[in-house]
């Protein structure tokens, strides 16, 4: 793919950014419902405190003033300041990154591997024992609610077994004598989430996977393949798989870019620190500036996934690039 | 052969994977291990500095890392704390406070009588502190004769001087920060007075460890954690599991469950303030709300015809106790009304006064109307991610519609609801509101000033108003509590709030392990309550 190529992509991507931004902002603000009365519907404090308050976050201005603020702003690299938390939002969105690229993206990896390794077996095994037992996994865990599945864990690996412990990310107020420690107890308190996580993930990715190949596999080049007398794994990694692949991709991809948007219900469950239920807060709360900053990140992810994955696409597919 | 001695590898790998893993588990018993108890809560920290915080768990850390002049003891009556003692003149305008000797600060400054005359007018001038600063309306000057005492001067007598419990800050930190700046300055390193100091802060937790130059009689737990809970159910099964010694805010099948565990004392305690029906009285022109629920007697008839019990058991399970007036029946404050005010569940009473006040079903539809022929349906808004309030308005209309009263559900979100209020565009709406100790927070709520804010029914009296003021300026309780008292009646009568269930809340502490503590008032809860006597008085089962 040429330069020209990639740049005109990219100019596309940060377009799209813009838009989305653009709507964002209005979308939040047509929800019903004034940020600022409904934390302070609070008997103790005074109208003019409320007021106060309200100029301090600018809510008194004029909405254009507001917007055209947001976006100078935004280009000074400002996000705002928190209603709810009143610290600057990139500070509270920078605590809640790493523990969610920690957790959802673990879990990605594994589902990407066990799911592709799934699919491509049951694929190769079609009609067997095997496939019919790896396809129920499949279906079964696809459709089973995570908050379900995640209480089911919880009661099984830390009432019963006691192996884990049952949510947080740290064992809170602990003084860890090493670093050794804190990994240790970071990795027991991983297990759950990351395991419910990628469980519900597997399926999804197994099942495509399972499928596209299926369909590779009865394509007349493959009988030619056999005709031609190639050993079964060669036709499998050279002709089958590559070809398989481009589906898994596209999907691979949109999953990467939600990483950062969190796992709302695996991180409630576990009560883990992460940008899913931050967002989620955020909204209850009408905490604008804080679903802005969010929302901003989960756009930029979202849409860099795609454009990397439409790169991918051409070395992968010579079609693509021609 | 290479494959099956590859495929043990794998094994062995994983099985030393899980025993690691677990092994980490067993806590390694350190020599000295500090006593420390940790208290699971569904509500998070939003901030660690006292003008700009107002979450319930913040509150319970302010007052073990600060102190106040005076603060509430476990029969809520006022206790020495920065100050030993308090007189004041004749008039009862000048109050003066003596302080504690050599109190210090925990990173080792002294404390003065500076410091509180700052915070003082830190938050009077700057109106920042939204949990605290209404306790110091009325207050016109505030005096430092000498180090350790401080005189407040105020306009009118203030009957709710000895209530103050606003957390004293330090100078020597505070007067540094612009004033643009302070509600948003985080306070990182909190530095009080009180009996315990901040130690640290995780993803989920804050900590804080005990204040060894503490003037006051020194507490047996080192350390409290603070963690939150994003899911009630997982902070039980912690509980259960020993994670935490404590819990709070849990739901009652939580509580039946922990019931069963005898190692853990659960209970569900009285907490401060209600659940109501607002009704909307607005006499303007400018309200859209039904104007059938300006009559008095139909506003009457719809407290007569809901079955509070009901609700409380179904709705609430049995968390609560059927409301009745504006203050808590724990309250001194608490006004019960007579044999001949109650409006006790009773749909013929319902059915009699609706029928004697001209409603009648003239087309048999089982809807009544007035006069005019305008049927008395009505909208009841409810909040529709609080399942509690939710049901509860499911149970009115169907209990309403026994006196003929035609009430149609509706569920939004807290803010829009907010924003019907205040235009007035709503019949009635269901919400809470969390009181104080004092009555003038919650009494505050229905005053004429406060339309278009916090008085969410539009309810004017005047006589309200004028024993507002008085009560707020009354020094004898006795006196105080007659006002407040012929307030409630006010309200009672003309019905602008129905006030359905006083709540509780569910708590739990690890019997097996902590003892000393119990529940304030007798029938209220073990944390939330305002006091720190548990705190103080928590020790560890030998």
């Amino acid at each position: 793919m040429s330069k020209r190529i990639i740049a005109k992509k990219l100019m596309y991507a940060l377009i799209t950014i813009l838009i989305v931004l653009i709507f964002n902002y209005l979308l939040f603000r047509v929800l019903p419902g004034d940020p600022l009365a409904m934390m302070m519907r609070n008997p103790r404090a005074t109208p003019d405190q409320i007021e106060a308050v309200r100029r301090l976050y600018g809510l008194d201005q004029a909405w254009y003033v507001q917007f055209f603020t947001y976006f100078k702003h935004l280009l000074e690299g400002n996000l705002g300041i928190s209603f709810v938390y009143k610290a600057p939002v990139a500070k509270v969105v920078a605590s809640k990154i790493l523990p969610t690229i920690l957790m959802v993206g673990l879990a990605e990896i594994i589902a990407i591997l066990v799911g592709i390794l799934i699919g491509v077996v049951a694929a190769w095994k079609r009609g067997t024992k095997l496939d019919v037992w790896t396809l129920g996994f499949s279906l079964v865990t696809y459709s089973v609610p995570t908050f379900w599945l995640g209480m089911i864990l919880v009661v099984l690996f830390c009432v019963q077994l006691r192996l884990f412990p049952t949510s947080g990310m740290l064992t809170p107020g602990k003084n860890f004598i090493s670093t050794a420690a804190l990994i240790g107890d970071l990795a027991r308190h991983l297990v759950l989430p990351v395991l419910t996580m990628s469980l519900v993930l597997i399926g999804e990715y197994a099942l495509t996977m399972r499928n596209t190949l299926i369909d590779v596999l009865s394509e007349d080049y493959i009988i030619t393949a056999r005709a031609k007398g190639f050993r079964e794994r060669y036709i499998l990694l050279k002709h089958a798989l590559p070809n398989a692949m481009l589906p898994m991709i596209t999907i691979i991809a949109i999953n990467i870019g939600f990483v950062v948007a969190g796992a709302i219900q695996v991180e409630t469950i576990f009560s883990w620190p992460g940008l899913g239920r931050l967002m989620y807060e955020a909204l209850g709360a009408r905490d604008y500036p804080l679903l802005q900053g969010v929302f901003l990140l989960v756009t930029i992810s979202v849409v860099l996934a795609n454009v990397l994955a439409d790169i991918s696409y051409a070395y992968i597919d010579p079609r693509v690039k021609n | 052969m290479k494959m099956s001695s590859k495929k043990f590898m794998m094994y062995v790998v994983i099985l030393a994977l899980i025993v690691a893993l677990a092994g980490c588990g067993t806590r390694q018993q350190a020599p000295a291990e500090p006593v420390s108890f940790t208290l699971g809560s569904s509500t998070s920290f939003d901030t660690l500095n006292p003008l700009s915080s107002y979450m319930q768990v913040t509150y319970e850390f302010f007052m073990l890392i600060y102190d106040s002049l005076v603060i509430y003891d476990e029969n809520y009556e006022p206790a020495p704390n920065l100050a030993t003692e308090w007189s004041h003149s004749d008039d009862n305008l000048t109050w003066t406070f003596k302080l504690q000797k050599g109190v210090k600060w925990h990173d080792g400054e002294p404390f003065t009588s500076e410091d509180v005359k700052f915070t003082y007018e830190l938050m009077m001038n700057s109106g920042l502190g939204y949990m605290y600063s209404s306790y110091l309306t009325g207050i016109t000057d505030i005096q430092t004769p000498d180090e350790l005492t401080v005189v407040i001067i105020t306009e009118e007598p203030k009957a709710n001087i000895l209530m103050n419990t606003t957390p004293i800050l330090p100078k020597h930190i505070w007067a540094d920060i612009a004033e643009e700046e302070l509600e948003t300055w985080p306070n990182e390193m909190p530095v009080g007075t009180g009996p315990y100091k901040y130690d640290s802060q995780g993803p989920n937790f804050v900590k804080v460890v005990k204040n060894p130059d503490y003037f006051g009689t020194k507490p047996a737990v080192d350390e409290y954690i603070f963690v939150d809970y994003e899911n009630v159910d997982s902070m039980a099964q912690a509980l259960i599991l020993g994670e935490i010694d404590g819990a709070t805010n849990l739901n009652t099948a939580q509580m039946k469950q922990l019931e069963k565990d005898t190692n853990v004392d659960v209970i569900s305690g009285e907490e401060l303030g209600f659940m109501q029906v607002g009704v909307n009285c607005w006499t303007d022109e400018a309200s859209a709300g039904n104007p059938l629920l300006l009559d008095k007697n139909i506003r009457q008839a719809i407290e007569l015809g809901i079955n509070k019990q009901r609700i409380v058991d179904i709705a609430y399970n049995g968390q609560g106790t059927v409301g009745t007036t504006m203050i808590n029946p724990g309250n001194f404050y608490h006004y019960a009304p007579t044999a001949a005010e109650l409006r006790d569940y009773n749909v013929e009473a319902a059915k009699a006064l609706l029928e004697a006040s001209g409603y009648q079903d003239t087309d048999g539809d089982g809807v009544r109307e007035s006069a005019d022929g305008s049927p008395l349906r009505f909208d009841l808004i409810t909040i529709g991610d609080n399942l509690e309030e939710v049901k509860s308005g499911q149970l009115i209309a169907s209990d309403l519609a026994e006196a003929g009263i035609k009430i149609n559900n509706v569920n939004m979100d807290s803010g829009a609801l907010y924003d019907n209020i205040i235009a007035g565009t709503y019949d009635m709406f269901i919400w809470g509101w969390g009181a104080d100790l004092d009555p003038t927070v919650i009494m505050g709520v229905l005053t004429t000033d406060q339309i278009g804010g916090n008085n969410e029914p539009f309810f004017s009296n005047a006589r309200y108003d004028e024993l507002f003021l008085m009560q707020q300026a009354e020094l004898d309780p006795q006196k105080r509590q007659q006002m407040v008292f012929e307030m409630q009646q006010i309200v009672y009568d003309e019905a602008p709030y129905i006030i359905i269930i006083y709540s509780n809340n569910v708590q739990a502490i690890r019997s097996d392990r902590w003892t000393g503590y119990r529940q304030i008032p007798d029938t209220g809860t073990f944390f939330y309550n305002l006091t720190i006597y548990n705190y103080m008085n928590m020790k560890p089962v030998k």
